[in-house]
């Protein structure tokens, strides 16, 4: 259904030229986002004589411009037409970015009928019915030179994209496709994605969307090379890493900082490797993984609209709503230190299209360094719009007016906010939009499993995490990131895969079917961050919304490759296979050891 | 969704609740963790369901000279708590901390649990290795089953038509027994796809039951008669391993053989 490309260099020339060339194949399986909150939404025509002839939509939904323009065009309608209104939402991890056609459905029978339609799925419905994510395979080849300088990298992709396309369905495969050079400077590639149609549920955006699908096929593969080329693997991954930036890919990106070989320092400081790689023991066989990640965060524009209330108050409407993020946290963090009050002197409002600016969604680990920004300028507006105020106000110059804690001071002289605001014949406010070209953020992670002999259980022991997703705002809660991200990974790893039956129905339809981890499946995680500035916004930020996801997957990988002496096998990594694989491979004990 | 109209009856005596048993589309509800899921998706359309809730001579558990009496309508963490159960039958408990999780276990039943008779279940494997007995009643009288004859398949039992399990009683095991329950898990919670509920006192019994190595409880006789005869636990556990089909689950369950054994023999 879909098909993308990029080539740049002569990719011929330098796989004749290269001294080493390695290849691998590589698939990892469907996964459903399994949300707390399953989908919903509640549509009511407007009351005779009010609101004109709007519809009212209540979505559970990750933000509202998407949604809006996706009802719109599937009613006919003008968007003005329709207010759309996200209240709390329990989580989306990607599937609530393209409405359920059912939402169109309860939205065209409120119009039809003239009263309000509500529809809720049940569990059994959104395992069936919400579009899916990774469902990727891929072929790779890899040329490097006698020193190990990867000279160049043949990527084909193919993604299983189900039935029909969804607005966002060809993204996720796209992603893969231009990240798969990952960290590594090779300046030569030939890369194609293909996007085949298959009579499944479609797929799309899953946390990760692409990034998780390509750090994979290109760590094993770099994993693979170390094997071939018996050059050890950190260093392997240290002659080849983008150093300078921005770098521009062979796909066409371009990162706009990093410091991708701090990140493995320190994840490997916090891992103590190689002492942490015990000697495999007849019970258990042991191995390491390393993982380095980039991944495409940001980008497009968010909007913040901000007014001073009496009392000193701020009002911030933002374009972006969360759904488990903590923007009302963050963003009043954005704008208290930029007006010098305190959090708690701030109310964040979002998810109402009836004061909501312009935006774009809430999705691609972009909230924070986009509609983060757009408070950023905003807020400097509002005291830019208030210092004049205030010159007026204590009859000054308004470029001796100090701003500080609590308001304006010139001289002796000084006005509070609340003070500014009671004097206002009218409302001081400000607005702003913020645009950029995407960010990077980027990690490197350290695993170390053991699989059973006797039934092939995995068991992974540690897990080092380092994120770079640049300059954080709230600390707590980008950590809360990389755990979620993490505890998901970790589940693409262990447990997950939508299984569908030769005549394509779903057979993981239940919790009981489709197996999510618990707390008591998770392993010690330790975390580290490195924080390089994105210059791409005024907080220098990045995205924390996806790193873990994307570093866990990779490094569980490599270790259990590691452990299985090389081979490499498809997650999730469930037993029976493992155990299998360990059947088929000769006892040895040299493996492991220093 | 959800389930197809049915009736509810909420008796508050055991004679109250065979009479209404005696509908041939009633079923009855002990904690429901396993009907009303089945009741949802609709695989389960009974006409009438009676709520056994109100019938409190049906719960409790007590030790009656030598057996352990559980009524079918205690809770889970209700036996997992017991004292009582701990002290003779310790086996109970170790394979209850694997039924779900603690939520499950307060609302699901003893007797829902054994009368549902899922082959994944671990309740049924440990009353299994213990020689358990099912008191059943129905408005024509009270009967006893064998927990051998009692679990006839994946979700089959001797339970006639009108028939309610009612209780079980478990005989304290001969000599000072030891026991000990393993199972293999994709998580913790799940239900396990492949279980070990062991019983021992040296030279006197032995009882091996097993998860997985059937369509329900299966005791594995001829690694019993080894384990009796004092033969090595490799033995016993690869002679246990015959009775599952599948490489991999012959592999689990001699690897959890092997791994209870050690903790009835050390």
């Amino acid at each position: 259904m879909t098909r993308w490309s990029a080539r740049q260099g002569d990719v011929d020339a330098a796989f004749a030229a290269a001294a080493h060339v390695v290849r691998g194949s590589y698939e990892l399986p469907r996964l459903i986002a399994a949300p707390m909150e399953t989908r919903g939404a509640i549509a009511a025509p407007a009351v005779a004589g009010e609101d004109g002839d709007v519809l009212t939509v209540w979505v559970s939904a990750q933000d509202l411009h998407r949604p809006r323009a996706q009802l719109a065009h599937i009613l006919g309608r003008s968007e003005s037409s329709l207010r759309l209104i996200i209240p709390d939402v329990g989580g989306a991890f990607g599937s609530k970015g393209v409405i359920a056609p059912e939402v169109a459905a309860v939205a065209a029978a409120a119009l039809t009928l003239g009263v309000p339609v509500k529809w809720a799925e049940d569990r059994l419905e959104n395992l069936v019915g919400t579009y899916q994510g990774r469902g990727i395979d891929g072929e790779l080849e890899l040329a490097l030179d006698r020193d190990g300088r990867m000279l160049a990298l043949r990527a084909r992709l193919r993604a299983d994209l189900g039935g029909y396309l969804l607005t966002t369905t060809p993204i996720p495969p796209h992603t893969a496709g231009t990240l798969i050079a990952g960290c590594y400077d090779i300046s030569v590639a030939d890369v194609e994605v293909l996007g085949v149609r298959t009579n499944k549920v479609p797929t799309g955006p899953y946390r990760g969307a692409g990034r998780p699908d390509a750090a994979y096929m290109i760590e094993a593969l770099v994993d693979e090379a170390a094997r071939m080329t018996a050059i050890d693997r950190v260093e392997l991954r240290r002659r080849n890493l983008v150093h300078r930036f921005p770098h521009r890919t062979p796909t066409g990106l371009e990162y706009d900082s990093g410091d991708f070989e701090r990140c493995l320092d320190l994840a490997l400081e916090l891992a103590q490797m190689p002492r942490d790689a015990g000697p495999d023991d007849s019970d258990w066989v042991r191995g390491t993984g390393i993982a380095v990640y980039v991944e495409r965060a940001g980008g497009a524009f968010e909007g913040a609209e901000m007014t001073l209330e009496p009392g000193g108050r701020f009002t911030v409407d933002s374009s972006s709503s969360p759904h488990g993020q903590g923007h009302d946290i963050t963003f009043a963090q954005i704008a208290a230190e930029r007006l010098s009050v305190e959090p708690d002197a701030i109310e964040l409002r979002f998810g109402d299209s009836a004061n909501s600016p312009p935006g774009v969604g809430t999705f691609g680990s972009r909230s924070v360094s986009q509609a983060g920004s757009a408070v950023a300028l905003a807020a400097d507006d509002l005291v830019a719009a208030a210092r004049t105020r205030a010159a007026r106000v204590l009859e000054v110059d308004a470029d001796e007016i100090a701003h500080g804690p609590g308001g304006f001071r010139a001289g002796g002289a000084s006005v509070t906010w609340a003070e500014l605001a009671a004097a206002a014949s009218e409302p001081i406010r400000a607005d702003a939009r913020f645009q950029s070209a995407n960010v990077f953020s980027s990690g490197a992670y350290v695993a170390s499993v053991a699989i059973d002999r006797a039934t092939g259980t995995l068991r992974v022991e540690r897990l080092v995490a380092v994120d770079d997703a640049g300059i954080l705002i709230n600390p707590l809660l980008a950590h809360g990131q990389v755990i979620g991200g993490v505890v998901q990974g970790l589940g693409e790893c262990l447990t997950e895969e939508a299984v569908y039956d030769d005549a394509a129905q779903l057979r993981t339809g239940t919790f009981l079917d489709y197996s999510l981890l618990t707390a008591a499946e998770i392993p010690p995680i330790v975390t580290g961050e490195v924080q390089t500035p994105s210059p791409l916004n005024p907080l220098g930020a990045k995205g924390a919304g996806e790193g873990g996801v994307v570093g866990t997957l990779p490094a569980i990988a490599n270790a259990v490759a590691d452990a299985l002496g090389g081979r490499v096998i498809s997650p999730p990594f469930t037993a029976e296979k493992l155990w299998r694989a360990l059947q088929e491979q000769p006892a040895t004990g040299e493996r492991g050891e220093p | 969704v959800k389930p197809a109209p049915f009736r509810y009856a909420a008796p508050d005596s055991l004679a109250g609740a065979l009479e209404l048993l005696e509908d041939e589309d009633a079923l009855p509800l002990a904690g429901g963790q396993s009907l009303v899921p089945l009741l949802n998706f609709r695989l389960a359309r009974p006409s009438l369901l009676v709520d056994l809730g109100g019938v409190a001579e049906l719960r409790g558990v007590d030790r009656v000279g030598d057996r352990l009496v559980i009524g079918a309508m205690t809770r889970q963490t209700e036996l997992l708590r017991s004292g009582v159960a701990a002290t003779g039958w310790p086996l109970i408990g170790e394979a209850l901390a694997h039924v779900g999780h603690a939520a499950i276990r307060n609302r699901g039943t003893v007797g829902g649990s054994v009368a549902h008779a899922d082959p994944a279940a671990e309740l049924p494997v440990a009353l299994s290795a213990l020689d358990a007995r099912m008191r059943v009643s129905s408005a024509a009288g009270e009967r006893v089953v064998e927990v051998a004859d009692f679990f006839r398949g994946p979700m089959m039992t001797a339970l006639r038509p009108g028939e309610l399990l009612v209780g079980i009683d478990v005989p304290l095991a001969p000599g000072a027994a030891r026991m000990a329950f393993a199972e293999h898990a994709r998580t913790h919670g799940d239900f396990a796809i492949a279980g070990v509920a062991i019983v021992q006192a040296p030279g006197q019994h032995a009882a091996i039951a097993l998860l997985g190595g059937g369509l329900g409880p299966v005791r594995a006789t001829a690694a019993e008669r080894a384990l009796l005869d004092g033969a090595a636990p490799a033995e016993v556990a690869a002679l246990a391993a015959t009775c599952a089909a599948g490489d991999h689950r012959r592999a689990l369950i001699g690897a959890l053989t092997t791994r209870a054994l050690d903790r009835v023999t050390t």
